[in-house]
């Protein structure tokens, strides 16, 4: 029989709530078989069997908060082989979100060539939603491209689409806080209640930002849907950060001392299945244009597929949050405690704005800046966010290399 | 469970070198993954080695052998005889060129390229068994593209001398005097054929009422005549029983018979190689013929994918190979989704068949309204100067004029199906192909006249006047 306690999951952990029993009591289980979801303040994390057997007992329920070394299950070990058909049967009661089986039906008639077809699936496009503007309403690339450039058009009658799935789903009665959700909850709570914020808000011309983009992505071939609107955000922010390093600080817990920080970690928030995760690109100073679209792919795969790590999570000195990707244009976003500053975008829509003395409809995008008024006042703050205006209304700077970028360009 | 054994670590690892998973791993590569290839055979699969590749070399050697007929019509005599050993020379030397080719590719791409059998060990491992030693692997994602084999006929189970599956049937070094082919399909119905050329005589079994029976009815009725021309028999709503001292035993609708049949091919189907992977250790589901689900983007579950004659649809190297594409892509975190307008299915008979996209019925049925045409293929000039008669071009177009389908059965149509396919792919008219500049003469010419006709204008048929 082996007593499974918490294990110290990452640095500095001390307690983590048990979201989820992934196998039952009773069930077997194989080496390194996932048996328990544990939420830190950082991550979901996966607690693998450390034997074969069968786990004899949950120590505590659903919920229940556990410190470093307390008893998590009971492991009654066979000190030997487990049939192959039990292993088997062990391995499928652990079951992730599976994909849904396509309907075994034949062919699916849509009014799109493949190059255009493969282009909407690597923008994440849904063909249904776009209207064609060629022969017999057939989609060309041109329509996708303006579906992502200029998501107005066919998003903006607002409140006609479709709700992500299960977004706001939830039978009448009362939900356990657990999980990311309580971890999101503490956590906003704290930022809420502590920090004196200020926000201040602007458009930005996005033309020549999605120019760029675009010519960008041509070149790209494989990797275009890399290139993300966020990428440039980020990267934007953190050319920023540079020219203002206080804004790149940490307040400690009693507000006594500000840390600035050399290294230039951005969280960027991602919508998951499971709620809001923060996953953070470290050294983004030193990072160019396609290095940093990789790294970002990477850590949104690593959290939607819930496998980011708790180091995958931590260590961010600013934030970066495009609520413009789920359709929003404005919103004074929350700092995420210690950071001082945290930029938020809306979503890039064509709108009639003033170019020198002539009324043109150009591709606008909202930024609104939240920073820490104990650490931050309002001129640097209005200082900040007019560099990183100027940086994405003239983004051809943004590909300078990160070890010769100086604004004196 | 092996306990401590040391595993080699790749990012992609595809399991299988036939049509599909060499494809995969050279795409993977391009996207900057380190790949490790799996393979118990040689590279190319069965297509490249038993299937495909090899039966086209045997079907060419067959049609030179049988030109005599033809050759004379145009006021040259042919005198023709095969020797199946050369013949297999011959598809051995194919087999070489083609295989060494892709090897070539493999190497230059720095594939790491692996001998052996795979199976999954545990969920997230797979062991490599190379007859001598057990190698363990480690990887991001797998790509599973493992084909398909013969399936078996109860009572009529393959032996090798008697009873031969299509790869027999490829080797074999003399030719039988009979030949019984059970299973009308396209593989039955290519090699019934090439062997009916070659001088054997072919008796064709087949359960349903027509050949090539998941085909137009038209095309198999092509097939069936010119096997008739050729001295075969052909049995329609048979079932193939036992094998007797000198034949085969079966059963017609009349009652049972006793045919001669010196060698008896089985081609009844195939199943696909999922049953000996391990895959019940992992989340990977199989629905009740043994193929594995996936969704678009052939993912089976997390970190395995797979293609080919394992997955649903038509079992095509064609299809294992866009199949490819779609995985390797996924695999590598680029999004991706297997979403083709029409897989186009084409038969190396006599005459040729070709078939790409929706039928009359199944556009009627699907897409709600549809406008078909059928051209005779004796409008061709190009049909006529190649010595052929008959053959049928039919097209389908939607409601708004768009091509959606396109069947063939005539001279070297498999070269036409490629064309048909485009237009569908990129949501071409009727119109479209019609005004199209198809240079003449050719056999595509058909295409441009069928496209008219279905528009209502053709201009090389007639509409007799009532």
């Amino acid at each position: 029989m082996i007593e499974f306690r918490l294990p110290d999951v990452g640095e500095g952990l001390e307690e983590a709530e048990v979201v989820q029993w992934l196998v039952a009591e009773g069930a077997s289980v194989v080496r390194d078989q996932a048996v328990v979801e544990i939420q830190t303040d950082k991550a979901l994390v996966e607690i693998p069997a450390p034997a074969a057997g069968v786990v004899a007992r949950h120590a505590v329920a659903t919920g229940v908060m556990l410190r470093v070394g307390d008893l998590l299950f009971v492991l009654d070990g066979d000190n030997g082989e487990v049939p192959a058909e039990v292993e088997a049967k062990a391995a499928r009661a652990v079951a992730p979100p599976r994909p849904a089986p396509s309907p075994r039906s034949a062919l699916r008639r849509v009014k799109a060539a493949p190059a255009v077809r493969r282009l909407a699936t690597e923008l994440g496009v849904d063909l249904a939603t776009v209207a064609g503007s060629g022969p017999s309403g057939r989609v060309e690339a041109a329509d996708v491209r303006a579906r992502v450039a200029a998501p107005a058009a066919a998003a903006e009658p607002s409140g006609a689409g479709e709700p992500r799935e299960g977004l706001g789903q939830a039978l009448v009665g009362n939900l356990p806080l657990v999980g990311l959700r309580r971890a999101t909850a503490e956590i906003m709570t704290r930022a809420w209640r502590e920090i004196p914020h200020i926000h201040g808000s602007d458009e930005i011309d996005a033309t020549a930002l999605l120019d760029l983009r675009r010519r960008l992505q041509d070149r790209a071939g494989e990797s275009r849907s890399q290139l993300t609107v966020t990428v440039f955000l980020v990267l934007a922010a953190a050319r920023a950060l540079k020219r203002y390093p206080l804004v790149n600080a940490s307040i400690s817990s009693d507000a006594r001392a500000i840390e600035v920080h050399g290294e230039v970690n951005i969280g960027f928030a991602a919508a998951t299945p499971d709620g809001l995760v923060v996953p953070v690109v470290k050294g983004v100073d030193t990072l160019g244009l396609p290095e940093l679209a990789r790294e970002m792919e990477r850590l949104r795969g690593l959290a939607r597929s819930r496998k980011a790590t708790p180091d995958d999570l931590r260590g961010g000195s600013f934030t970066v949050t495009n609520y413009g990707s789920l359709g929003g244009r404005f919103a004074t976003p929350i700092l995420l405690p210690p950071q001082v500053g945290i930029l938020g975008f809306g979503a890039i829509r064509e709108r009639a704005i003033a170019v020198a003395g002539r009324v043109e409809a150009r591709p606008t995008l909202p930024i609104c800046f939240g920073a820490d008024h104990r650490v931050i006042d309002g001129d640097l703050s209005v200082a900040f966010q007019e560099t990183v205006k100027d940086l994405l209304s003239r983004p051809a700077e943004l590909l300078i290399d990160p070890r010769h970028f100086d604004f004196k360009v | 469970m092996v306990v401590g054994e040391v595993a080699s670590a790749t990012d992609v690892l595809v399991v299988g070198a036939g049509p599909g998973g060499y494809a995969a791993a050279l795409r993977a590569r391009q996207l900057g993954r380190r790949v490790t290839l799996v393979e118990k055979a040689a590279v190319g699969g069965i297509c490249l080695n038993e299937g495909c590749i090899p039966s086209k070399v045997l079907i060419h050697a067959a049609e030179l052998a049988s030109m005599g007929a033809m050759a004379a019509d145009f006021g040259v005599t042919l005198e023709a005889s095969a020797d199946l050993k050369a013949v297999r020379a011959s598809m051995e030397r194919t087999i070489g060129g083609l295989g060494r080719g892709v090897d070539a590719l493999l190497a230059a791409a720095e594939v790491e390229r692996v001998s052996g059998i795979a199976r999954f060990s545990r969920p997230d491992r797979i062991v490599v068994d190379d007859g001598e030693r057990v190698r363990h692997f480690e990887f991001e994602e797998v790509i599973l593209a493992t084909g398909s084999r013969p399936v078996a006929l109860r009572g009529l189970e393959r032996d090798g001398e008697r009873v031969l599956d299509s790869t027999d049937l490829l080797r074999l070094s003399s030719m039988p005097a009979s030949l019984a082919v059970v299973g009308g399909g396209y593989i039955g119905v290519e090699l019934g054929t090439a062997f009916a050329k070659l001088g054997a005589r072919v008796c064709m079994v087949e359960a349903c009422d027509r050949l090539l029976p998941l085909m137009r009815p038209f095309q198999g009725e092509a097939v069936q005549r010119r096997l008739a021309s050729l001295g075969a028999r052909v049995m329609l709503g048979t079932q193939a029983r036992e094998l007797t001292q000198g034949g085969l035993r079966v059963e017609t609708a009349a009652g049972p018979e006793e045919i001669e049949a010196a060698k008896i091919l089985v081609a009844v189907g195939r199943v696909p190689n999922t049953d000996d992977l391990g895959l019940e250790l992992t989340e990977v589901e199989l629905d009740d013929g043994g193929l594995v689900l996936v969704d678009g983007s052939r993912r089976a579950c997390p970190h395995i994918l797979a293609i080919g004659d394992i997955t649903d649809g038509p079992a095509l190297a064609h299809k294992a190979t866009a199949e490819a594409e779609v995985a390797a892509s996924t695999a590598c975190g680029v999004a991706a989704s297997f979403d083709p307008q029409a897989i186009p299915e084409v038969v190396f008979s006599d005459p040729e068949i070709a078939s790409v996209g929706w039928t009359p019925e199944s556009a009627e049925r699907e897409l709600g309204a549809a406008r078909s045409f059928r051209l005779p293929l004796s409008a061709s000039a190009r049909a006529r100067t190649l010595g052929s008669r008959g053959g049928l071009v039919e097209m389908i177009v939607d409601g708004d004029g768009a091509l959606v389908g396109v069947h063939m059965a005539g001279a070297h149509v498999s070269e036409l199906a490629a064309e048909a396919a485009l237009a569908i792919e990129m949501g071409a008219s009727a119109e479209d192909l019609a005004l199209t500049i198809h240079p003449h003469p050719t056999m595509s010419e058909a295409l441009a006249e069928a496209a008219w006709g279905v528009i209502g204008r053709p201009l090389h048929a007639m509409r007799p006047k009532v």
